[in-house]
């Protein structure tokens, strides 16, 4: 039995085609774009991070030679020594003049060491004999430079940024050693008097 | 009549809007989470920061108060605090200080000062006070942690319970905060800090003036505790409230500082050169003793004048109308016989001229302080200070009650010993006898050196005299 005819209209294969590759080059971009953006976020994220880690790290070393009473400087592994303000219970102490004009607590020359190194990717803080602390995780690509000018140190924490496009500089990059984008300065005044030089400016 | 594929077109729109909103929504929520908790953590970070200004501004505050306290009174120290900080007595202070900055979050302030027993120094019983330190700023936005706990293990803030260290301090609350805790220890300054220190021109251009130091207390830099060129120090500094120094080539063993000034003819400092210094002229007010010895009342010819073992003893004090000593007089200020240590303080409330062959002589221990508010014209033979201790002779100028200017002139064929605190006056040194060497510390209100070639500062007079100043020894932060 012969059917009714249904007028059908249909699109011609040249409009197909040309309709998929205009489809796939939208997808394309759309798909590129989105990768770019995943790639960008994620890059922004670690930027943050790894910022967030060197401040973090730029303030426990201020914290430190605020109050140090020697330093010694060297990449990725600093000591500065404090006075031992506390007792064996954790409680500050009341300090003794020194003859000198100065003060100490605890002892007549003691202090408590606290040590600043990078290891197995971490940044590690020990005090004294507790226990150490990592301060920063994940962080294998960080160096921190500890310059020592006296009375005044400078800390320059780097890290290598992921953000890359063709033709970018090691600064731009962020690579460790170079002038970089990345670097977190600070530069405190150590306010007590060192034991370890000798400073007539102050 | 309803189109079918027209209805179909409209849903497959709405389908796509909706499901291209999700993800727009969905991306702008990740990244308002990633945006919100860095900009809380550079929040937090700026108000610890600016919590230890807090609590740094605490120390300055109280440093402002001691120094004050140095004034003659009333000299308004420790008004609005709840006591004056003494032996077992905590003076306590809060202030809190609006600010315009970081979402108009104030800073608060708490600081306690006092005064242990055992930062008092045995050799001169001068009080070293211990200053503790509170800052404390809100924080603005959610009390969310932040998603580092090495954050959190840094700063410690206070997010929703008040972290508990001691009852030192009571302003702390519950609300989110950020705090810092700082303890200072803070000593006297000696009125005596520099070999010369004047408030205006300093001049060393009239002979070829050496400037050294060196430490009557310590053998290493002394010999029986006089001046051994052998043990110079480099102590020997210069300074001035002003802007010029005339050095004029002088050998200055030390540094030469200035209050953003120049300083010409420096080629023979072996020091720093500064020009950040500034030291507050602290006024010395007329004595007001309970008590003196009221004979005599003027000294006018050769005089003995007794000290006393006891230091303060009325029969040691002496308030005279002036000092006036020519051809062979001879002012005597007597002590022990034994040498032992005697004392005795003067007040001259007018002038004191030793002139022709005349000269004050200190009897063996004798520690004399001596007051004027005239002019001083030490000539003749200048004054003897027979052990060659400066400190064993103090000469303080008062503060003048008018505008008309004062003077101190030391010269004579003596040697010179002795320290001269006198801001208010213009001190000249012509003296020094043949050897020129003169031993001690001059404060000026200008200051000029003629006729001399040698001054050595004796660096125990920083630990002795009048208190001037007082400055930070020991700083540190309360991390608990």
């Amino acid at each position: 039995m012969k059917t009714a005819g249904v007028n059908r209209s249909a699109f011609l294969l040249v409009e197909m085609m040309v309709s998929v590759v205009i489809f796939s080059v939208i997808c394309m971009g759309l798909l590129m774009g989105m990768i770019s953006l995943q790639r960008n976020f994620v890059a922004t994220t670690d930027f943050a991070t790894n910022h967030a880690d060197a401040i973090r790290i730029s303030d426990y070393l201020a914290l430190d030679l605020r109050r140090a009473l020697t330093v010694q400087a060297a990449q990725n592994n600093t000591t500065i020594t404090v006075p031992s303000y506390y007792d064996t219970n954790g409680v500050p102490r009341t300090p003794t003049l020194d003859g000198s004009g100065g003060v100490y607590y605890g002892s007549s020359s003691s202090s408590v060491s606290v040590h600043y190194y990078l290891l197995g990717g971490t940044i590690y803080r020990q005090e004294g004999t507790s226990p150490t602390v990592a301060i920063a995780d994940n962080v294998r690509d960080f160096i921190f430079d500890v310059t020592d000018s006296g009375k005044v140190v400078t800390t320059r924490i780097t890290f290598t940024s992921i953000f890359t496009r063709a033709g970018a500089s090691a600064a731009d990059l962020g690579l460790p050693g170079t002038s970089s984008a990345t670097a977190v300065y600070n530069t405190t005044l150590l306010r007590n008097t060192r034991s370890d030089i000798v400073s007539g400016v102050y | 009549m309803k189109n079918p594929s027209r209805s179909a077109a409209d849903g497959g729109a709405l389908l796509w809007t909706t499901c291209i909103m999700a993800i727009l929504s969905l991306f702008a929520t990740e990244v308002l989470r990633a945006v919100s908790g860095r900009f809380q953590l550079g929040m937090q970070v700026a108000k610890w920061q600016e919590s230890l200004i807090a609590a740094e501004s605490g120390i300055d505050l109280a440093i402002v108060e001691l120094r004050k306290s140095l004034y003659p009174t009333p000299n308004g120290a420790w008004d609005g605090w709840t006591n004056s900080p003494g032996a077992g007595v905590i003076s306590h202070g809060l202030t809190t200080i609006p600010n315009a900055g970081l979402a108009g979050t104030p800073m608060t302030i708490e600081v306690d000062v006092d005064a242990p027993a055992q930062l008092i120094d045995p050799v001169n019983g001068w009080q070293y006070y211990r200053v503790r330190t509170l800052g404390w700023v809100p924080l603005t936005g959610p009390p969310r942690i932040g998603y580092n706990k090495q954050d959190n293990h840094l700063r410690k803030l206070t997010l929703r319970v008040q972290r508990y260290i001691d009852d030192l301090f009571t302003s702390e609350t519950s609300a989110p905060h950020a705090a810092r805790r700082l303890e200072a220890i803070v000593a006297p300054v000696s009125s005596f800090g520099q070999a010369i220190l004047s408030m205006g021109t300093l001049d060393l251009n009239n002979q070829n003036i050496v400037v050294d130091s060196y430490d009557s207390r310590d053998p290493t830099k002394s010999t029986n505790g006089l001046y051994d060129v052998a043990k110079r120090q480099e102590n020997g500094d210069i300074a001035t409230d002003g802007n010029l120094i005339q050095a004029g080539n002088a050998h200055v063993y030390g540094d030469v500082e200035t209050n953003s000034g120049t300083a010409t003819g420096v080629a023979n400092v072996t020091g720093v050169q500064r020009t950040d210094f500034y030291q507050a002229p602290i006024p010395i007010a007329a004595p007001s003793w309970p008590s003196i010895n009221p004979t005599p009342s003027v000294v006018n010819g050769t005089v003995t004048l007794n000290a006393s073992a006891t230091q303060g003893a009325p029969s040691s004090r002496y308030v005279l109308n002036g000092i006036t000593t020519s051809g062979n007089q001879t002012l005597t200020l007597a002590g022990n016989a034994d040498g032992s240590p005697s004392y005795i303080e003067i007040y001259v409330n007018g002038d004191v001229s030793v002139a022709g062959n005349s000269q004050i002589v200190l009897g063996n221990g004798v520690r004399a302080t001596i007051y004027f508010s005239g002019n001083v014209d030490i000539g003749g033979r200048g004054m003897l200070n027979p052990n060659d201790q400066p400190s064993d002779l103090l000469l303080y100028g008062i503060q003048p009650t008018d505008s008309s200017p004062r003077h101190v002139s030391l010269g004579g064929n003596g040697q010179i010993t002795a320290a001269v605190y006198a801001p208010d006056f213009d001190v000249t040194i012509n003296g020094g006898g043949t050897t020129g060497h003169v031993f001690g510390s001059v404060v000026g209100k200008t200051t000029s050196m003629t006729g001399v070639t040698n001054l050595h500062y004796d660096e125990a007079l920083a630990a002795t005299g009048l208190i001037n100043n007082y400055r930070i020894v020991s700083w540190i932060e309360d991390t608990r």
